[in-house]
C-alpha cells in the first residue's frame, strides 16, 4: 500500500526520472566522452561518478537556492562559474587524499565542468525548482550517471584484465579482451547496454517519415 | 547606470566573491598534502629509475637514504637540482615546459655519461587524452631508453632507424610531439653545461 503511494510522491518521481525514466547516459545519452573515457576500471568509474553525484548535486543546490537573484541575461555564466568552483574543489580534494585516483582520471576530472548533465540540470531543473526537489534531481541524476557507469566498467575490466576492483576474478588461463580497455571497447560494452535498456524499458525514439 | 544593471553588476561581484572564498578556502585545506603528493611522485619516479626497491609509506626515507640531492647555481643565479644514484652515477633531474594545454612536468635519468637517456617519468600534463595524452604513457616512454639526449634530440615521424638523436612521435600528438622536443632540448642545454663545469671539479 506504501509503495502505490509513493508513486504519488513528487520527489519519488524525480529520482525515478533521473535513475531510470530519463537517465542521462541510457536515455538522453548525456556525458558520453567520459563514460567511454574513464570505464575500463571500475575503481575509476566509482570515483568519477561520485565526483559528479557532488558537482551536480552541490551546482544544483546553489543554483536553487539563489534562482530569484540571478539575472536572466548571464544565467549561463552564472552556472559555468558555480560548476567550476565544484569542480576545482573535487579535483584538489581528489588530489591531496586520492592522488593515484586523480593521476588514472587525469584530464576528465577537470571536463566535468563541460559535462552535459551538470549544466542540463541547472537549466531544466533547478532554476525553477525549491531545494528540497532539486536535491533529489541532483542526487538521483548523479546516482544515475555513476551505475550506469559502474555496470558498463563492471564488464570491460572483467574482460580486458579478468578482475573486478583489482580483484581476480577470471580463472589463470582467461585472455585478457585488450580492445576492452580501448575505447572501442567502451563503445560496444555503453551501445548494447542502452539497447537492452530501452528494449526493456520500451523507451524508443519515434522516426517521423 | 540603470536599476537592471546594478544589480546585476552587484551579482556578479557578490558571486565571484564567494565563489573564490570557497576556491581559496579549498586551496589551503589541500595544498599542503598536494606538494607532499607530488614531491612523493617525484622521489617515487626517480627511485624506480634507479632500480631501487620502495614502498609507499617509506618512499621519503628510502629517497633520503640512498639519494644523492646536488644543488648548482647557473651563471645567473637560478638554482638547478640534481639527484645521483651513488651506485651507479646514474643522474637525474625534473623538466618543465609548455605543453599543447598546459605544463609537461616529468623527471629525465641519464647515464653518468650525461647523454644515454635510461628513464623518462612524466608527473603532470594536460594533453589530450588518447593522442598527445599517450606521452605519460610508459610503452611511448620506453621508446626514449637508450636515446642520446643533446640539444639536437629529434622527435620526429620520419623513421631514422639506428640513429640515437631520434625517437619516434606519437601518431595523431604532432603538436605534443614537438613541444615535448622542445622541452627536452632547452631543458639539456640548461642543465648540461652546469653538470659537466661540476663533475669536472669533483
Amino acid at each position: 500500500m506504501n509503495l502505490i503511494r509513493l508513486r504519488y510522491k513528487k520527489w519519488f518521481n524525480i529520482s525515478r526520472d533521473g535513475l531510470t525514466q530519463n537517465n542521462p547516459i541510457a536515455i538522453a545519452v548525456l556525458g558520453i566522452c567520459s563514460a567511454l573515457a574513464v570505464t575500463n576500471r571500475v575503481d575509476n568509474a566509482l570515483a568519477m561518478g561520485l565526483a559528479v553525484v557532488f558537482v551536480v548535486t552541490m551546482s544544483s543546490l546553489t543554483v536553487s537556492l539563489i534562482r530569484n537573484f540571478i539575472p536572466s541575461r548571464v544565467r549561463m555564466v552564472t552556472y559555468m562559474v558555480i560548476i567550476s568552483s565544484f569542480v576545482i574543489i573535487v579535483q584538489l580534494f581528489l588530489e591531496a587524499f586520492f592522488p593515484l585516483v586523480a593521476a588514472a582520471l587525469g584530464a576528465y576530472l577537470g571536463l566535468i565542468i563541460t559535462n552535459c548533465i551538470v549544466m542540463g540540470r541547472a537549466e531544466a531543473f533547478a532554476v525553477k525548482n525549491p531545494l528540497k526537489y532539486t536535491f533529489f534531481d541532483g542526487i538521483a541524476n548523479g546516482l544515475g550517471y555513476t551505475y550506469v557507469l559502474v555496470i558498463v566498467a563492471v564488464v570491460r575490466e572483467l574482460l580486458a584484465f579478468g578482475t573486478i576492483l583489482d580483484v581476480r576474478i577470471m580463472p589463470a588461463a582467461w585472455n585478457n579482451w585488450a580492445v576492452m580497455a580501448l575505447a572501442p571497447g567502451g563503445f560496444f560494452v555503453l551501445g548494447l547496454l542502452i539497447w537492452a535498456i530501452r528494449e526493456l524499458t520500451n523507451n524508443f525514439e519515434t522516426v517521423s517519415e | 547606470m540603470s536599476d537592471k544593471a546594478k544589480q546585476m553588476l552587484i551579482f556578479i561581484l557578490l558571486l565571484g566573491g564567494i565563489t573564490s572564498a570557497l576556491l581559496v578556502g579549498a586551496d589551503l585545506i589541500t595544498r599542503e598534502r598536494i606538494e607532499a603528493n607530488q614531491q612523493a611522485f617525484l622521489q617515487s619516479a626517480i627511485l624506480e629509475a634507479y632500480s631501487i626497491p620502495f614502498n609507499a609509506a617509506e618512499v621519503n626515507n628510502i629517497f633520503n637514504a640512498q639519494v644523492e640531492t646536488i644543488e648548482l647555481t647557473t651563471e645567473d643565479g637560478t638554482v638547478l637540482v640534481f639527484y645521483r644514484d651513488p651506485n651507479t652515477q646514474n643522474v637525474s633531474f625534473q623538466f618543465e615546459g609548455g605543453g599543447v594545454w598546459g605544463p609537461i612536468i616529468g623527471v629525465i635519468t641519464l647515464e653518468p655519461d650525461f647523454s644515454t637517456i635510461t628513464r623518462i617519468t612524466i608527473l603532470e600534463q594536460e594533453e589530450t587524452p588518447g593522442l598527445g595524452g599517450i606521452i605519460a604513457e610508459r610503452g611511448y616512454l620506453n621508446n626514449y631508453v637508450g636515446a642520446k639526449l643533446s640539444a639536437s634530440i629529434t622527435v620526429s615521424h620520419t623513421s631514422v632507424p639506428n640513429d640515437p638523436n631520434y625517437v619516434d612521435a606519437i601518431s595523431g600528438g604532432t603538436r605534443t610531439s614537438e613541444r615535448f622536443e622542445t622541452i627536452l632540448r632547452n631543458t639539456y642545454t640548461l642543465h648540461a653545461s652546469v653538470w659537466r663545469a661540476f663533475t669536472e671539479q669533483e
